[in-house]
């Protein structure tokens, strides 16, 4: 792993709130939406994986040491991999109880972490929906997305909102009798117009005729 | 409540438009008959329609007579008779409409809130005796809200819980059943109206609201801060659209997990009623509210 300070851009001994704004600086500018229709987007993706990879890493380091630096290399490595450990498995524990619907045991676990990734903001954002706080969902769950705009988990549950009330305005077309998508003759409208076009630029797409 | 929740009346068949009707002409003379002529009118489609789903919910089958009215005494129209959800629903209405009067005395003063709330307590009385967990609800929840007020909440999800929590307790209250899912189901379904409710009446009322100065809760969360009344919904309209349609579709959602009687014309509602709303209030964002027809009775403005 190269020098985390160096990937992020910023001095040794930044505190959190730096390390976290010039993180949020660089995720904008390698994220994936901007990288669309460019053949660099899987270096985008990459340089985006070890940006996120130093940033944990630079944060889960200054909470284990509560802000204070400390000279002693391996003991501080020791206590940062225990709370790694600790971190990951109450996020599992987390994850479990959301699933289960126990919302509050979920949210009393997500409150006692206070390092906030990507994963923290999307469980949140869980949560809120369960509650039907709709509003705070959607705000955890972008966070969430902008953070680690890789992971397709986030983006999913995001997009799953939008999703459903597409399908309710969707029902509400179709119950009165509106039509969504194209009707058989606009179907043939096209095929005949492409069969044309082919036939201006010398293939077919209809051969009969 | 607030009378947002009505049915998109060209797209009702003949047959739902009657039965329709006929639960609300039944809850008007529920009202009348138990708590006095003046009660009637506070009557609003909320309460119509939390009688009609908790009906729908036990499978009643309601019994119709012919009867005239005061507002159309010639004609004889198809009248739900002697329906305890009907009743349920009138208890409701009254208590709401009671607790509505009181917050209004507090927020404007004035005589007249405080002339219809005197003409209305003896009905208040009356519904409050034979419902007080109901009575209690409704209670817990305006301090709850009047709290948040207060605090000047600026989180459009808190300051909707009290009254969506509220909604929520009161319908899955309604239940007499003992199948534990389908109070749940009620339960979410309340929450989510609630929601969408008090939502809605909140982006109706900013205009109003900045003009006289009241608390609103979008006004709080999307920091208002004199800009052009204009610029400032048509800036939040996508964002308020997003949680209105996520309380629909989840109540939609809910809906379809119940066995329901009745379920054309609650599904008009849900669907082509709540959506056409939500749309039309969505639109309405000229600061000039003549242009907008404005056809419901607003929180703060019922029974005055």
């Amino acid at each position: 792993m190269r020098n985390p300070y160096e990937v992020l851009g910023i001095r040794e001994g930044t505190d959190a709130e730096g390390i976290r704004r010039a993180y949020m600086e660089l995720v904008k500018k390698y994220h994936p939406d901007q990288y669309q229709n460019n053949p660099l987007s899987d270096l985008a993706e990459e340089k985006l994986k070890e940006i996120n990879e130093a940033y944990d890493y630079l944060m889960k380091k200054a909470e284990a040491q509560g802000g204070i630096r400390s000279s002693r290399q391996q003991e501080e490595r020791g206590y940062r991999n225990n709370q790694e450990d600790a971190g990951r498995s109450y996020y599992d524990q987390a994850r479990a109880y959301v699933n289960m619907g126990n919302v509050a045991a979920a949210e009393e676990i997500l409150n006692n972490i206070s390092f906030r990734g990507g994963e923290w903001y999307y469980l949140k954002g869980l949560i809120f929906m369960r509650r039907g706080w709709y509003n705070e969902a959607v705000t955890s769950l972008k966070t969430a997305v902008d953070m680690e705009p890789g992971n397709y988990e986030f983006r999913d549950a995001l997009n799953r909102v939008v999703n459903t009330n597409r399908q309710y305005q969707s029902t509400v077309y179709n119950r009165r009798g509106y039509s969504t998508g194209p009707d058989l003759c606009s179907l043939c409208q096209c095929l005949i117009c492409t069969d044309c076009c082919c036939e201006c630029m010398g293939g077919d797409c209809i051969s009969c005729c | 409540m607030f009378g947002y929740i009505m049915p998109d009346k060209p797209e009702l068949k003949m047959k739902e438009y009657e039965m329709f009707r006929g639960y609300y002409c039944g809850l008007c003379k529920s009202m009348g008959r138990s708590f006095g002529t003046l009660s009637r009118f506070a009557l609003n489609y909320d309460s119509v329609f939390l009688g009609l789903l908790l009906s729908s919910v036990h499978n009643e089958v309601p019994v119709l007579k012919k009867e005239s009215c005061i507002a159309n005494p010639v004609k004889k129209k198809w009248i739900v008779k002697g329906s305890p959800h009907i009743d349920y629903a009138a208890d409701i209405n009254v208590l709401l409409t009671y607790y509505k009067l009181k917050d209004n005395i507090r927020d404007e003063g004035g005589l007249l809130p405080r002339l219809a709330k005197l003409a209305f307590q003896r009905g208040y009385n009356n519904a409050a005796s034979g419902n007080k967990h109901l009575d209690e609800i409704i209670a817990a929840s305006i301090t709850a809200q009047v709290l948040l007020e207060e605090q000047k909440c600026s989180s459009m999800d808190e300051a909707a819980e009290p009254f969506a929590n509220m909604l929520s307790q009161l319908l899955a209250a309604g239940y007499r059943g003992d199948d534990q899912s389908v109070s749940r189901i009620l339960g979410w379904i309340g929450y989510n109206l609630g929601k969408w409710i008090y939502l809605i009446d909140a982006f109706d009322d900013i205009e109003k609201d900045i003009k006289s100065g009241s608390y609103n809760p979008l006004l709080q969360q999307y920091k208002y801060d004199n800009q052009d009344v204009k610029a400032f919904k048509s800036g939040i309209e996508d964002e308020v659209r997003i949680n209105l349609l996520q309380a629909l579709s989840q109540t939609t959602g809910s809906i379809e997990l119940l066995k329901l009687k009745n379920k054309g014309i609650i599904d008009n509602i849900l669907y082509e009623g709540l959506y056409g709303k939500t749309e039309k209030v969505l639109s309405c964002i000229t600061s000039e509210k003549r242009s907008c027809e404005r056809d419901e009775k607003s929180v703060r403005s019922i029974g005055n």
